[in-house]
């Protein structure tokens, strides 16, 4: 376990000193809900019923742009094969990692509603909509992490995550977009969407662990 | 009684690409403390060997061992008796020097790690730049530093490849101190210097299209009492 914090310690600093991939994905998230909310009639509509849509594709997009760095640049300079040769387990690295990037999005996330909330004028600091976002980055950061390892190294790394992670994410999406709009009122139950979400969480991520020493292999 | 224990061994290793095979069926053992150099023409095969002994090349088919730990069984246990250098130097760029080497020790859960880094920041020469940023050195620099990384575990066998990489003469005579002249450590590396190889080999591993084709005397099961 230390290994792996020393992989997430070491992750953060170099976030907070190469702020090109947390502060893409706050700009972008900035600019969505922007652009979203000069679409929305906001004085007479009730726009509840967008907003699950509004925040888990603006999450989704900022989050490819979040982690996809996460391996790219260890990748390039070497430092991903330093870690590998290292005598602690691939998992470690994996989840020191997936630490690490579940972070810096939850961070660009809690931006994003709040931001939202004083656009859109609706109250989404609520514990029940916090829960539903919080487990639905673990399941979607998970997998995401694990995905951007097989980016790294392709030449069309650019739009590998994309293409790998969106088909995979279907329902975790699903059951996000529904739980969102639960807690935001919507007439439907959001237990069963709340438990379909903890075990995609619990699925990616175990899945994570044990499939990252097979992706990372050569 | 104990039984001598090859620091490096290698059984039929191979490394097939899409049925092209890159290493083909290597098989050599080298003395504790022997010092290799492991020679070929460029694509003969050389930094697939030592990406397969150091685990970072899955293997096709044989097996290796380090220091009697197998790559099949026990690679963890393997990696933790290993150093390596590579054509990048493997640091991490926004880090500086001090935060590079303490974050690999703490990986490999160096003892006393504080004044294990000191000793090797001022040998390498960069205990004055030591919280710089490591973008802002120069190549000899990051060269400095990824050998200061390599063998900041006191591993007991170093993989290198082409070492001497971006290395001034001051550089090449701090790799011989620390590596090449160093008795505790065995040592297969590749290079193409081979004007160098008489001063600090003892030995030599050619490889041509992935085969050997000279290597040292296998170690025999020596066994003392």
């Amino acid at each position: 376990m230390s290994s792996a914090l020393a992989v997430f310690r070491k992750d953060l600093q170099l976030a907070w000193r190469d702020r090109s991939g947390w502060l893409s994905a706050l700009a972008f998230a900035t600019i969505s809900v922007l652009v979203y909310s000069f679409a929305f009639d906001l004085a007479t509509a009730d726009i509840r019923p967008l907003l699950p849509g509004v925040l888990w594709t603006t999450f989704l997009f900022s989050g490819i742009f979040a982690t996809s760095q996460s391996f790219q640049r260890e990748s390039e300079t070497g430092t991903f094969d330093a870690m590998l040769v290292a005598p602690v387990s691939p998992s470690t690295i994996y989840v020191g990692k997936l630490i690490s990037n579940l972070i810096s999005l939850l961070i660009v996330e809690l931006a994003l509603l709040v931001l939202t909330t004083i656009l859109f004028d609706t109250p989404l600091l609520t514990g029940e909509l916090v829960l539903v976002v919080f487990v639905g980055t673990v399941g979607y950061v998970s997998l995401a992490t694990l995905l951007s390892t097989l980016g790294s190294r392709g030449s069309a790394r650019a739009v590998l995550l994309p293409v790998l992670a969106l088909p995979l994410l279907v329902p975790l999406l699903i059951a996000s977009v529904r739980a969102t709009g639960a807690a935001l009122g919507a007439p439907i139950d959001s237990a069963p969407w709340l438990l379909l979400l903890v075990i995609f969480a619990l699925w990616s991520t175990i899945g994570g662990a044990l499939l990252f020493p097979v992706v990372s292999e050569r | 009684m104990t039984t001598a224990v090859p620091a490096i061994a290698a059984f039929d290793l191979t490394k097939r690409y899409g049925g092209v095979a890159v290493v083909s069926n290597i098989s050599f053992s080298l003395r504790a403390g022997s010092k290799i150099a492991l020679l070929g023409h460029n694509g003969a095969g050389k930094s697939t060997l030592l990406g397969l002994l150091s685990t970072l090349i899955t293997r096709t088919s044989g097996d290796a061992s380090i220091a009697g730990h197998a790559i099949s069984t026990n690679p963890i246990e393997l990696r933790r008796n290993i150093g390596v250098l590579a054509h990048l130097p493997m640091v991490y760029e926004e880090l500086s020097p001090l935060e590079n080497l303490e974050f690999f020790a703490r990986l490999y859960e160096v003892p006393e790690a504080a004044t294990r880094i000191e000793e090797l920041l001022r040998a390498v020469g960069l205990w004055r730049r030591r919280r710089e940023p490591t973008s802002i050195l120069s190549r000899g620099y990051h060269q400095r530093l990824a050998l200061a990384r390599a063998v900041l575990h006191r591993p007991a066998v170093l993989l290198l490849d082409e070492p001497e990489t971006g290395l001034d003469p001051a550089g090449i005579a701090l790799l011989d101190q620390l590596a090449l002249d160093n008795p505790a450590v065995t040592v297969l590396a590749a290079t193409h210097l081979v004007d160098r190889v008489d001063r600090w080999a003892d030995g030599v591993l050619r490889l041509d299209r992935g085969c050997v084709v000279e290597a040292p005397d296998p170690v025999t099961a020596e066994v003392s009492s």
